[in-house]
């Protein structure tokens, strides 16, 4: 039990009770089921630390060895999932075991760490090769996929996401990475040629500055044209209802009923709380119901109704110790394996705390992202303290080496 | 290029995520302590549902004290706009279940500034049926409520509906004309009668209740950071109305189909009935008026809605005959020894010969027995003697062809011909001198109201004082004050007592006389004076006039009663007016006092309980 890095530990367990309090406050009060889902939280927590301890007091080369197995597990459970999974709320995200009920793409996101730091640990060269990039990408490509499929949109972004932090972390240039990703900013500035045709320009400076090679160079050339051509012809080909679900997933004012609803009471509930919140248990917005999700992915809500700013605040500080150690443990780390690791799991909390966070603060689209540590749910819990056990064993070789 | 080292790495990667932490950290203040104060705002109107309570409306009693108009409990229906996702089709649904006809949402929406969290109203006074009908559909309807509220309860099949008109929800037009008196959008107003003319006294003020409501419409009770408003109950009027002589006119008149009745107390001005027939039923106005019977109202070519009282205006006829004796008298022209040409049944004037209403003739009359027996030939002499100018003077000394002043809405002067006004009518001199023969005898141009002649004949009686005809006799306000209202005196009639000594006697003759014209009108045991007249009409049958007081000697009623299409006024206005009579000075005796108690227990309360 000497792995225990009270940086990492320390604001996650604090995190995890505020998260059960505010859990408690979201629904104290609804139906009989839901007022106790608090008491499940704290078995979930009790859980979690277990799996804390487990994966803190692996050997790490196991990991090392053990990844690609790991990967093909997570993809056969993502497979499996479409012949045995559960379905709530029209999507195919969980096994039950039991009372319990977990989702593999949490456990994917833990192997898709571990296989792109095994294969970018041994690619550690003074020139990062554009091919290793976009293996890395094929890599997590079914995996995402497979989740996408599910549907959860918010984990496959949260699989790919991790893959440019990774690339960064393995020495590829910011430049190539922001290169390798233009093709997806072009799909969004083709909605009007003027924006398209700017960013283009920009584009092709920016490849005469960097100069990579020629090969990369005419690969993002090509993705760009294709992304800029095709889609508005696309666009014009989808119905009328895709569209709107596009435009609401962009602005959700557009439709303040459906989708743009969640955002909208999310900021009323945020908004309302002010500096120092309306206090335990008196948030109008959560209690009477006026925000959805809101023990689940729009726990942050609650917390600013109820604890104000400078609840959100104390909140967005424990999560910035862990993710702030977390790059310190990457980069003190022994191996390069482990360094990788270590960054990708921060990756992974940094993506989720920003974007849930942003959600529910209205900076972007609704995603269906929980908070790590404190949203409602098993899946989310392990995972979360899965990447701090992570994070605690590369501490654990660092600071014995 | 160069590989960056770890360190240079891990410091790039804490600057990009401190700068979008930075980021979501201002987001967080811009939300939470720039924008509280909006935020704080829409998450109240969120949760709080604004629930407008309005004012018991004032009552109406009788001058006995006697409960006419009052108010019963009524269900309302409510929408909230962000309940709906799909207004047009959630509307289709809803009218297809109650079988209603709704209004359009955007006609609903137009116009309303309030939240979409609040409710607004879509339907007043709804019967219970549909309530049961709404409840047990309730979860597919989703953002619609009810709520109970009051109406309006008249009497029923239209009874006093002239006097009270009805109330209905203020519409746009009125609401920009009216918004500074503190009218807002959906609220109730007076639209004719004393409903109209004493909104201000009869509507209160609305309060204003907050209920605590989930995001599902379930009320938890009262929002406790917001006191509630109670409404102010408007005030209650007693009305200067005998219930029970506008009852029994009410019948009479509606036995003949159209026609109009007012009873003033000659000493104060008080109207003691105001009928007007057809009536309508004030009740249809209260919640879904259907257009099919607005059509039916609007399109009847007898005209229920108008209040012949005080808009109909009809030729006096004969019992105009009394102004222009008067005229004559007070003028010199005449003495009552006066005699004119013998009536033969008709006299020629110019090239043209009149007509008497008695084709065999009168003879040589006086002036008293030509009032008695209504004899045309003596007045169309009369009027030619009098001339144009002068009876038009005395006409409108006498209040006439201007308005009464009463406390109604819409009152219509009539018409009283001058030289200028057929100048105008025929071009200047291009009119025959012999009009005035015509107007003499109350045909022809000359236009009066009811009210006008039974204001006429009410000053008669009182010795000459025209007092203003007013309706409300006392308003008990909420906080218990009581304001008694006083009649104004408007003027004097133009004659001299002895004139109208001469004319009161001569009204008494007509009606008492062997050969007096309004011996329908004759009761035992009082004397009564009054005079008979019977309208020429073109579109059809005459119009029946008898206008009259009693008793004599000491008047306590007067009365005007015109019964359209229905003939002779001494056949058919006569007995109405004496009926009315028997009817309200029985009860002005002092022995049918225990029949009156009994009656206010079995139909009503008794003022001021």
């Amino acid at each position: 039990m000497g792995r225990i890095d009270r940086y990492l530990v320390l604001p996650a367990l604090l995190l995890s009770l505020l998260g059960i309090v505010l859990i408690f406050s979201a629904l104290h009060g609804s139906s009989v089921q839901g007022g106790s889902l608090y008491l499940r939280q704290m078995i979930w927590l009790a859980v979690g630390l277990l799996v804390f301890v487990a994966v803190s007091s692996i050997a790490p080369r196991i990991y090392e060895n053990l990844s690609s197995l790991f990967y093909l597990v997570a993809l056969l459970l993502l497979i499996l999932l479409f012949f045995g999974g559960v379905s709530r709320l029209g999507a195919t995200r969980w096994f039950s075991i039991g009372p319990l009920s977990l989702q593999p793409s949490e456990f994917a996101k833990v192997a898709v760490i571990l296989l792109l730091a095994r294969y970018l640990a041994n690619r550690e060269r003074p020139q990062f090769r554009v091919r290793w990039a976009a293996f890395s990408f094929l890599m997590v490509l079914l995996p995402a996929l497979l989740i996408l499929k599910q549907p959860d949109l918010g984990s496959s972004l949260v699989v790919v996401a991790v893959v440019p932090g990774m690339l960064f972390w393995g020495g590829m240039p910011i430049t190539h990475i922001a290169l390798l990703l233009s093709p997806v900013v072009s799909l969004l500035a083709a909605f009007h040629w003027l924006s398209w045709a700017i960013f283009m320009l920009v584009l092709i400076v920016t490849l005469f500055v960097v100069r990579p090679t020629l090969r990369f160079a005419l690969w993002v050339l090509a993705t760009n044209l294709a992304a800029g051509i095709f889609t508005p012809l696309v666009w014009q080909r989808l119905h009328d209802y895709q569209k709107m679900r596009i435009l609401t997933f962009l602005n959700p004012a557009r439709d303040p009923q459906g989708g743009g609803y969640q955002i909208i009471q999310s900021k009323i509930a945020i908004g309302s709380g002010g500096l120092f919140g309306k206090g335990f248990l008196e948030g109008t917005q959560s209690k009477l119901a006026y925000l959805p999700a809101r023990h689940t992915d729009f726990i942050f809500s609650v917390l600013g109704e109820e604890f104000g700013l400078l609840g959100c605040l104390v909140v967005l500080i424990l999560f910035s110790v862990i993710i702030l150690r977390g790059v310190q443990v990457a980069r003190k780390a022994r191996n390069h394996f482990l360094s990788l690791t270590a960054f990708g799991a921060t990756t992974i909390l940094a993506f989720q705390v920003l974007v849930n966070v942003g959600v529910t603060t209205g900076l972007a689209p609704v995603t269906g992202l929980p908070l790590p540590f404190m949203s409602y749910g098993g899946s989310s819990m392990l995972l979360s303290w899965s990447l701090i056990g992570l994070l605690c064993l590369v501490s654990y070789t660092w600071q014995e080496y | 290029m160069a590989l960056y080292t770890k360190e240079e790495r891990s410091k790039m990667a804490v600057g990009l995520f401190s700068l979008l932490l930075v980021a979501v950290m201002m987001r967080l203040f811009y939300l939470q302590v720039i924008s509280h104060a909006a935020y704080t705002q829409v998450a109240e109107e969120n949760y709080i549902r604004v629930v407008p309570l309005e004012a018991p409306r004032g009552l109406l009693y009788d001058r006995n004290g006697k409960l006419l108009v009052s108010n019963r409990p009524s269900y309302s229906i409510y929408f909230i706009p962000y309940q709906i996702k799909n207004p047009e089709e959630a509307f289709k649904d809803l009218s297809l279940k109650l079988n209603l006809s709704l209004a359009t949402p955007s006609q609903l929406l137009r116009g309303q500034s309030k939240s979409k969290y609040q409710p607004i109203r879509l339907l007043r006074d709804v019967d219970f049926k549909t309530i049961c009908v709404l409840e047990e559909n309730s979860l597919d309807l989703p953002g619609i409520i009810y709520q109970v509220e009051r109406a309006r309860k008249y009497p029923p099949r239209g009874r006093g509906s002239h006097l009270w008109g009805y109330v209905a929800e203020i519409s746009e037009a009125e609401l920009t004309r009216f918004s500074h008196l503190g009218y807002r959008s959906g609220d109730l107003m007076g639209k004719k009668g004393v409903e109209r003319q004493y909104d201000y006294l009869l509507r209160g003020q609305p309060g204003v209740s907050y209920l605590k409501v989930t995001a599902q419409g379930r009320i938890l009770g009262p929002a406790g950071s917001r006191e509630p408003v109670p409404p102010k109950p408007g005030a209650d009027i007693k009305l200067t109305i005998d219930w029970e002589l506008q009852s029994v006119a009410e019948s009479l008149i509606a036995l003949y189909g159209s026609g109009a009745a007012v009873a003033i107390d000659p000493k104060s001005g008080e109207i003691l009935a105001l009928v007007s027939q057809p009536n309508f039923d004030p009740n249809l106005f209260t919640g879904v008026l259907l257009d099919t019977v607005w059509q039916r109202l609007a399109s009847d070519s007898l005209h229920p809605l108008l209040n012949r009282c005080l808009q109909g205006t009809y030729p006096p006829a004969s019992t105009f005959k009394i102004l222009t004796a008067a005229a004559g008298l007070e003028s010199g022209r005449v003495t009552t020894r006066t005699l004119f040409k013998t009536c033969r049944g008709g006299l020629a004037f110019g090239n043209r010969v009149f007509k008497c209403w008695r084709p065999q003739g009168h003879g040589q009359l006086t002036l008293m027995d030509a009032i008695a027996q209504s004899c045309d030939i003596y007045f169309y002499q009369l009027g030619e003697e009098i001339g144009l100018d002068l009876w038009s003077d005395y006409a409108r000394r006498s209040f006439f062809g201007q308005l009464t002043g009463i406390d109604l809405p819409s009152e219509l002067s009539g018409i009283i011909p001058s030289m200028a006004y057929f100048d105008e009518e025929y071009g200047e001199g291009k009119w025959p001198r012999t009009l005035i023969v015509n107007l003499a005898i109350g045909q022809g141009e000359v236009l009066v109201t009811p009210l006008q002649m039974a204001v006429f004949f009410a000053a008669i009686a009182n010795g000459g004082e025209i007092l203003e005809p007013h309706l409300i006799r006392e308003t008990k306000y909420p906080d218990g004050r009581l304001l008694r209202a006083q009649g104004e005196l408007l003027g004097q009639l133009p004659f001299s007592p002895n004139t109208l000594g001469i004319m009161k006697a001569a009204l008494v003759k007509a009606v008492n006389g062997a050969r007096g014209t309004g011996r329908a009108a004759i009761l035992p045991s009082v004397t009564v004076a009054g005079k008979t007249g019977t309208a020429q009409n073109p579109h059809g049958e005459d119009h029946a006039w008898f206008c009259c007081f009693a008793p004599a000697q000491d008047p306590q009623i007067a009365i005007a009663i015109v019964v359209e299409n229905a003939g002779h006024g001494g056949s058919v206005a006569a007995p109405i007016a004496r009926e009315m009579m028997a009817t309200y000075l029985e009860g002005q005796l002092p022995s049918s006092g225990r029949k009156r108690v009994l009656m206010s227990e079995e139909e009503g309360f008794p003022w001021g309980e």
